[in-house]
């Protein structure tokens, strides 16, 4: 059935005042975010579980006056709400103009093109995994539509979100491999979409690095989710595979081991992740280092993990989603604050047990203060 | 005339820096057509970029200087830096 919807009915609870939001301003996003008024109307509400949540709220609010972290009690009963996945894969056929010609619509047989059944596929994988892990609908939770352009340029050795779809590249087959072959690739770069339909962290700086470290964590809990693997099983690589055998390097990042993902000229040397604040780099370049100082961050993920054990989508990534959209985390929020909002959340879902123990510890360990 | 091409960011996040002194190659006349074509197009100023995509600047004769990213670059943007670097063919 060419054009038409996946719908997966579901009941579900949402966020009071999560869903019809407003569409996010370039660059900067607004949901999720309750302002105090809205809650000192709720603490004045009829209804005594609104109002209870809202006062709860409000005391957390002071309590916490810069890293703000609304409670899952405020979560309140909705109505059904569908899941709805619409997928379009575009081809742009090795040219600079985007989105291109569609190729694959939702529901469409696969097509001669292995390059776009595999974005396709790719897309309703991490589409799958926010469901069924966190009960998001699609990366805005309000069912996007998800599109991806395939063969953008001609040997390009990169993908990227560009703020409505992922654009890939074929890579040039000497270093880099299609950019589809991995879907923690295509799981990094929605997440892009869902930080900023969240969070909004500001591509910049620490909060840059934060928004990079956030794609890694959840584009590698997609691959995880798609293998059924333990944190002590998965291999906590991003872009396993897209090196041809010619380059020393078996992916982009490590999670478990940063800076040793790669050490090869043509990648313009060795991988430059550093596992703690040590480490960290002021780069002119890519943003501030964005995509080195990340390495901070997704290691204390992975230790949190590693600490928690099972299935790190489960409680270490509800910790990190709960982090990100609670509300409560400034789009310009340093390590140090992202750090401490993790804690926070991680007490307010499971309590002052394991997982909270965890979080302090690995924040520690790669030399981030979580406990100020 | 001396074009550098200096990418940075990218999914992988390690730059990439070229340089071409045109004078004496065989495309020199189409490289600089090309360089100061850009140099002439581009406005000034910093380029904001989306997540994982490429930012570029480009310096000719170490004196003009301008920054651009990917998506919507122009096909003169795109040409001149394929080139410099060696990539895109």
């Amino acid at each position: 059935m060419p054009g038409a919807s996946t719908v997966f009915s579901m009941y579900t609870t949402q966020i009071a005042g999560g869903r019809n939001r407003p569409e996010p301003a370039a660059g900067r996003c607004l949901c999720g975010i309750l302002p105090p008024y809205i809650l000192d109307r709720l603490a004045e509400a009829d209804d005594p579980r609104v109002r209870e949540a809202a006062q709860r709220t409000l005391e957390i609010d002071t309590e916490f006056r810069e890293n703000r972290l609304a409670v899952p009690s405020l979560a309140a009963p909705a109505p059904a709400v569908d899941f709805i996945l619409k997928r379009t894969v575009y081809d742009a056929h090795h040219g600079l103009a985007l989105p291109g010609d569609v190729v694959r619509n939702e529901g469409a047989d696969p097509v001669t093109d292995g390059t776009a059944n595999r974005a396709y596929d790719s897309l309703g994988l991490t589409f799958a995994f926010y469901k069924e892990a966190y009960n998001r609908h699609s990366i805005d939770d309000a069912n996007l539509p998800l599109d991806a352009s395939v063969h953008y340029r001609r040997s390009f050795n990169n993908a990227f979100w560009d703020g409505e779809r992922m654009v890939f590249g074929d890579g040039d087959g000497l270093v880099f491999n299609d950019f589809t072959i991995s879907h923690d690739i295509v799981g990094h770069e929605l997440t892009h979409g869902v930080t900023q339909y969240t969070v909004g962290l500001v591509y910049e700086g620490q909060s840059g690095a934060l928004n990079e470290s956030i794609s890694d964590v959840f584009g590698s809990l997609v691959k995880q989710y798609a293998r059924r693997q333990t944190a002590e099983e998965a291999d906590w690589l991003i872009g396993a595979g897209i090196f041809t055998p010619a380059v020393h390097g078996q992916a982009l990042r490590s999670m478990k081991a940063p800076g040793t993902a790669f050490n090869d000229p043509r990648l313009g040397g060795k991988d430059p992740q550093p596992d703690n604040m040590g480490g960290y780099v002021d780069d002119p370049l890519d943003h501030g280092g964005v995509h080195t100082n990340s390495g901070i961050p997704n290691h204390a993920f992975y230790l949190v993990a590693s600490a928690i054990g099972g299935f790190a989508w489960e409680r270490a990534g509800q910790i990190w989603y709960d982090t990100i959209t609670s509300g409560g985390l400034s789009p310009n929020a340093d390590f140090k604050d992202f750090a401490r909002a993790t804690v926070v959340a991680a007490q307010s879902r499971y309590g002052k047990g394991p997982e909270h123990e965890a979080v302090l510890k690995a924040w520690s360990q790669v030399g981030v203060n979580g406990n100020g | 005339m001396r074009i550098r091409v200096i990418r940075s960011g990218g999914l992988l996040g390690m730059p990439r820096r070229a340089e071409v002194d045109t004078s004496g190659l065989p495309d020199s006349a189409e490289l600089e057509r090309l360089a100061l074509e850009v140099v002439t197009e581009t406005p000034s100023g910093a380029a904001p970029g989306v997540p994982d995509g490429y930012q570029y600047i480009v310096t000719v004769d170490d004196r003009r200087s301008v920054q651009f990213a990917d998506p919507g670059l122009s096909d003169a943007q795109r040409e001149l830096v394929e080139r410099v670097l060696g990539e895109g063919a």
